[in-house]
């Protein structure tokens, strides 16, 4: 695959193992205590790879990092100290019994926060009381497993060291050679993230950051992706927090203290949020600079210059040390200007050929039918859908109308579940789909294109569609000739690379009715498509809509009348959260009630 | 009673800011010790009690405008950003106390006269604390309901939009909020400080619970950490009072958690109030 | 990718400039790691002004085996892997031949197994729970049981049997809370009541209640920490002081009695190993040393005597060793050295690397200052010299809890 689609750079590898094996090389001309220090500043810049992957590519920022890192720290301790003994080596105890604490304590938050909906703040502070909770029950808590003694705050003694070679006798590696050790580890945890990140799942991820709604609108489980990858993040702060084990040889409750859990995020931020390697770059300056000073420099004012120097960062280095480096750099070579900004769309989507393909694209869905029955749903005192029964079935394009507050949209909410409904019944097919989440009901064929159009503007225009085709397919594959075959459908070739974020207001309109598109769904909703759009792009939307109920069931919420009527739809007026009436353009516009309440006349509607 | 007072009286400043500006102060600790100071030194001054609280409160006020104006300023809407600088400001903030002040200081010390009930004695400036809870609480709300500024505020947070298309200044209001809110941070500092003795560290103690409370307090300011304060001190207090202190601590924790799980973006998420 | 590369190598080649060793022959070096900054700096800004005059005064007396004595020293900033890595620091960069190290018994643990792979003689000098037992770890600061057994003793009789336990929840809180119960057992009193509080509790009205209602003759009170000494001030307040008693081992120890308000401070019985108010025979001296370098703003606290115990400590073994050899060391300091310190002599037990030591009984009066009210002499520590003996078993590496 030579194209970008997948942002996977083939060779991502080559830069951070070469950066590896210079330093790897250069530790053998350094003092020994320097690489000793240096050891302890991996351990950090691992604990900040593990934030970094979290609060950079799934937006939330933990203080809870401290706390699968100690958590880890003790299990693989614990691992190590009873068990070493019978192979010699500590590392194969140490690591997995600390990432495995660490992923599931992260897991069990994880679970607490994305299940629970949370919003970003109060994740962050759960996070955080958590590691409280951790410091609180740790610092008076004793206990013996084997033969490790957990004294609470006066902490787990006597943790062996770290230890390569597979006999009884083993030696204690040397201190060069624990750096060369936990340099390797770092490499080969750092690789594998990138490579996590780089990989589909990666990808949805960083969807989910940019507008998690819409990822769910596409039929991804949100909750359940987001608690997979924190529970990779916990794991990683447990790999970090059993290597420190064995670096300290001890361990105690200050692993879960305030200072410690609000350090990792000034590593992460000082280095560049949400580059990964800049984890490290934090981790290097910020030890660097408190070792520094502690060695009595500026008259051991150690805090009061950390503090200025972080204030100063936050002030004026937005992008951190990797972003300065960045700016650095970017005086020794030419910036690369950016590409095709100033292409333009001429052509209108879907004309003849488009329709071939789409055609193609729709072959092999069975149409559905959408029901509901006495739908109701109440906010507070009022009640903006009342018991709507209603069968979509495909034919006939479907438009909802009426005037402002009519419940329009709220109906539409209620079929693809951003809200629950409080009574009735929702069938997709034989399905009840009543209960099901956003995302599942999509799974189950609906599509959703909601009023303003949701697009992942940090992700190129193909990438956007690849990701929706993906979510039906599963296969990178047929997801990239499908969203191939959308683009050429769209017209949009030539703005393939482009990001969305960069597109123009209509030709956004157009990728979100692509993506949805994508998903092969059996029922489409759209709210007021043809808002912002020309009238010749109207007018095509509104063939591409007749084309498609030949087969699907769509669903069209709007109020431009002209649009609805070029639609031909069958029509249905709610008003007050219930069906008023229906039938075609032409019938309504000479029902008198219909007239009345669109023009705010009391005479037929003062019964209801 | 008396815990859940104290608890309000060092939380309000906090909750104003974040109410009212949508910023997390994490160098709210180190104002109310900074507070505590201020009082300190006017009362070293010679000053009588009650006009070195004033002195605090003052003078934090004006500190809190200048903190405003050189760094909150132009963190706005990077809540993250402004959680870290602030921490930055705190260890400043702390060396400062400490290079100033040195470690140990002279206390003040509470009036010994306390009311006796039976077997049991009970301070009255504690009592009396209760009293400026509420006081303090209904000071606030009134600042906020009945003041130009205080209605400017709340239309700014709930419709800044709105609020700039009817012509107030966003950034004026954000001033006089961080100045009132660290005002009443320090007026807290100074009027606990004869119950807790001003050392560099004390306000750190006070700053972990009070950002709970806020965060569990949700969008609505007053009302939202009056409930969540009532709530979390109550159940804390109660359990320390009947089992042990610690406990009472991992009680609080876990009400937090729990709270969060059911009320995902705060108790008064979706209030009818909006004080 | 080349942006990675550029600032990596930048970044490390800064680094391996900056931390450039250098080292120089004809003096002995000595290591130091003190919470110079940070929450704990009450005690080891002291600590580390006490080192520093203790190893001016050995210099200028000649210093050890006739070289000089060079201190290097680290600010742990009250972070404790700082301990780990400064210590390590010390002993690969500066080959340091002993370390005075520590404040909290974290951070002894924290150096203990560092110290014990290289080899290097460690003091720990801070009054601490007891129970540390270690071939090259040496105690100069009082233990739990040390202090407790006089302290309880001399409050049974002065105040009534009935005993009140408030501490905090940790290791220091709930050791010295068993030894608490063992010397009520032993001197005919009862523990009535006890309350274990977290370091961040800053309202004690829970507490006061529930000393009220067990109704004791005296209150064993050692808080830690700023926030903890609001609990004497809360006390007073309550009018409990005119009934109830205060003792405590740790109070002092931080300077608590500044700030407390007189009122509150007034009749608290502390017991330590050191007060600046002792009258001892070469406290005068120290003290005018002290106050000529820095001043006596603030009170000199116990631990600041016991780290210029240690330093002279080690010093006589070298000497008497005539190497920095650590065996020899170690076997002069097993030896039953003593050395006469601002808290009268001090005996190294051989057994247990505790001090033998006075402990002071003093009362707390309205200048924020004490009153000695009555000296132990030579108080032994019992409890480490029964479980800990490193002649007989040298390897052992343990901390001892009873």
């Amino acid at each position: 695959m030579a194209n970008k689609t997948l942002s996977r750079q083939q060779n991502f590898w080559l830069a951070p193992v070469a950066v590896t094996l210079v330093v790897a090389l250069l530790s053998f001309f350094i003092e020994e205590y320097f690489a000793y220090v240096a050891t302890s500043w991996l351990i950090f810049g691992l604990l900040g790879l593990s934030l970094s992957l979290m609060w950079g590519r799934a937006g939330l920022l933990s203080l809870g990092q401290t706390a699968f890192y100690g958590l880890g720290g003790y299990a693989g301790s614990i691992a190590a100290i009873n068990f070493s003994h019978l192979t010699g080596n500590t590392l194969i105890w140490a690591l997995p019994a600390g990432a495995a604490a660490g992923f599931v304590s992260a897991a069990l938050i994880g679970g607490i926060i994305f299940y629970g909906r949370m919003g970003p703040l109060q994740a962050t502070i759960l996070t955080y009381v958590f590691t409280l909770l951790l410091w609180s029950v740790a610092v008076s808590f004793t206990t013996e497993i084997g033969t490790a003694v957990i004294g609470g705050d006066n902490g787990l003694a006597n943790i062996p060291s770290l230890k390569l070679a597979f006999s009884k006798d083993a030696a204690d590696l040397q201190v060069k050679e624990i750096f060369l050790v936990v340099l390797f580890i770092s490499l080969a945890v750092y690789l594998a993230l990138r490579y996590f990140v780089s990989s589909p799942f990666g990808i949805i991820i960083d969807c989910i950051r940019l507008d998690s709604v819409k990822t769910e609108f596409l039929g991804y489980d949100v909750r359940f992706r987001l608690l997979a990858f924190f529970s990779v993040s916990g794991s990683v702060a447990g790999i970090a927090g059993a290597l420190f084990s064995l670096w300290a040889n001890y361990l105690n409750p200050s692993v879960f203290s305030v200072q410690e859990a609000l350090l990792v995020p000034v590593y992460v931020l000082v280095g560049g949020l949400g580059s990964l390697t800049g984890a490290f770059l934090g981790s290097f300056a910020v030890g660097g600079l408190s070792f520094w000073l502690g060695g009595g420099v500026a008259g051991g004012q150690t805090t009061l210059i950390i503090g200025i120097c972080l204030i100063v960062t936050v002030l004026f280095f937005k992008k951190g040390l990797h972003g300065g480096a960045g700016v650095l750099l970017s005086y020794f070579k030419k910036k690369k200007e950016s590409i095709n900004r100033t292409a333009k769309v001429t052509d209108l989507a879907f004309g003849e050929k488009s329709l071939d393909f789409l055609t193609g694209h729709f072959l092999d869905v069975s149409p559905l039918t959408l029901a509901t029955s006495a739908v109701t749903k109440t906010f507070g005192g009022v009640r903006p859908v009342n018991r709507v029964s209603e069968s979509f079935l495909p034919g006939k394009v479907r438009c909802l109308i009426g005037p402002n507050g009519a419940g329009k949209s709220t109906f539409l909410r209620c079929l693809v579940g951003s809200h629950k409904i409080d009574s009735g019944k929702i069938t997709l097919g034989e399905k009840n789909i009543s209960r099901m989440e956003s995302y599942a009901r999509v799974q189950s064929g609906v599509g959703i294109k909601m009023q303003v159009s949701q697009v992942f503007s940090e992700k190129t225009v193909l990438e956007n569609l690849w990701v929706a085709a993906y979510s039906k397919t599963g296969n990178m594959k047929a997801a990239l000739s499908t969203a191939k075959g959308m683009l050429a459908a769209l017209k949009m070739e030539q703005r393939r690379h482009v990001l969305a974020g960069n597109l123009s207001h209509g030709e956004k309109q157009w990728l979100d009715i692509g993506m949805v598109l994508c998903l092969r769904p059996a029922v489409i909703l759209l709210d007021e498509p043809a808002a912002g759009m020309t009238d010749e792009e109207a007018k095509s939307l509104s063939s591409l809509m007749r084309f498609l109920a030949k087969q699907l069931t769509v669903i069209i919420v709007d109020h431009n009348m002209d649009f609805v009527r070029s639609l031909d739809a069958d029509v249905i007026v709610l008003h007050q959260g219930e069906i008023f009436a229906r039938g075609d353009m032409q019938q309504l516009a000479k029902n008198e009630k219909v007239l009345d309440i669109y023009l705010g006349r009391r005479k037929n509607v003062r019964n209801i | 009673m008396s815990s859940v007072a104290i608890l309000l009286i060092a939380t309000l400043g906090l909750a104003v800011i974040f109410g009212l500006m949508g910023v997390i102060n994490l160098a709210h600790g180190e104002f109310i010790t900074f507070g505590a100071y201020a009082a300190l030194l006017a009362s070293g001054w010679g000053l009588p009690f009650p006009l070195a609280v004033g002195f605090a409160t003052v003078s934090m006020a004006l500190y809190g405008v200048l903190v405003e104006r050189l760094i909150i300023r132009h963190l706005y809407n990077r809540i993250f950003d402004t959680l870290l600088a602030t921490w930055g400001l705190s260890l400043v903030m702390y060396q400062a106390v400490v290079l100033t002040f040195g470690s140990v200081t002279p206390g003040i010390g509470m009036s010994p006269a306390n009311l006796s009930v039976g077997d049991y004695s009970v301070s009255w400036y504690i009592l009396f604390l209760i009293l400026v809870a509420v006081f303090l609480i209904l000071l606030t709300g009134l600042i906020l309901t009945r003041t130009n500024y205080g209605m400017m505020a709340r239309a700014a947070i709930q419709d800044s939009t709105m609020a700039s298309a009817v012509g107030i200044e966003s950034g004026r209001i954000n001033t006089m909020t961080f100045a009132l809110g660290s005002g009443l941070a320090g007026f807290a500092g100074a009027i606990l400080l004869p119950a807790f003795p001003a050392t560099p560290s004390m306000g750190f103690a006070f700053s972990i619970k009070a950002f709970l409370l806020v965060v569990v307090g949700g969008p609505v300011t007053l009302t939202g950490i009056v409930s969540s304060g009532g709530a979390l001190g109550t159940i804390a207090s109660v359990v320390a009072n009947t089992w042990t202190t610690v406990l009472g601590d991992i009680v609080f924790l876990m009400a937090t958690m729990l709270l969060l799980r059911i009320f995902p973006k705060g108790i008064s998420e979706n209030w009818r109030i909006k004080l | 990718m080349k942006k990675i590369i550029f600032s990596l190598l930048l970044s490390f080649t800064v680094f391996v400039a900056l931390f450039a060793a250098t080292s120089k022959a004809g003096e002995i070096k000595i290591g130091a790691i003190f919470d110079l900054t940070g929450g704990l700096n009450i005690y080891g800004i002291q600590q580390s002004r006490a080192l520093n005059l203790a190893v001016a005064a050995i210099n200028k007396s000649g210093g050890v085996l006739g070289k000089e004595l060079k201190v290097v020293e680290q600010d742990s900033q009250s972070e404790l892997s700082k301990y780990t890595l400064y210590a390590n620091t010390l002993i690969l960069r500066d080959r340091i031949v002993a370390l005075f190290a520590g404040l909290t018994s974290s951070s002894r643990e924290a150096i203990r197994p560092i110290i014990r792979k290289n080899k290097i003689p460690y003091f720990y000098s801070s009054l601490y729970e007891g129970g540390a037992c270690d071939k090259y770890t040496f105690v100069t600061g009082a233990s739990a049981s040390q202090q407790l057994s006089v302290l309880i003793e001399w409050g049974i009789r002065e105040y009534g049997p009935n005993i009140y336990i408030m501490a905090p929840d940790y290791n220091f809180g709930t050791i010295s809370g068993q030894w608490v119960k063992r010397y009520a057992d032993k001197y005919g009193g009862k523990v009535v009541g006890e309350d274990y509080l977290p370091l961040t509790v800053t309202d004690y009205s829970s507490t006061i209640q529930k000393i009220q209602s067990a109704k004791p003759d005296f209150v064993v009170a050692l808080p830690v920490g700023a926030n903890q000494t609001g609990f004497l001030e809360q006390f007073a307040a309550a009018g409990l002081k005119d009934r109830i008693g205060i003792v405590s081992t740790n109070y002092g120890s931080g300077n608590q009695q500044v700030v407390v308000s007189p009122a509150a401070g007034d009749g608290i019985i502390a017991s330590q190993e050191y007060f600046m108010w002792v009258k001892e025979r070469k406290n005068p001296a120290f003290k005018r040393q002290w106050k000529a370098k820095y001043g006596l703003k603030e009170p000199i606290v116990s631990e600041a005597a016991d780290v210029w115990n240690a330093v002279h400590l080690w010093a006589a073994a070298v000497e008497k060793a005539g190497t920095t050899d650590e065996k020899e060391v170690i076997a002069a300091l097993e030896s039953g050295l003593s050395f006469e310190g601002p808290n009268g002599m001090v005996l190294m037990q051989p057994g247990s690397h505790h001090l033998k030591q006075n402990i002071y009984i003093v009362r707390g009066n309205k200048k924020h200052t004490f009153d000695v009210v009555k000296t132990y002499k030579s108080v032994a520590p019992a409890y480490e010299d029964e479980v800990c003996d490193l002649i007989a078993a040298p390897n052992t590496a343990k901390h001892f809890t009873p």
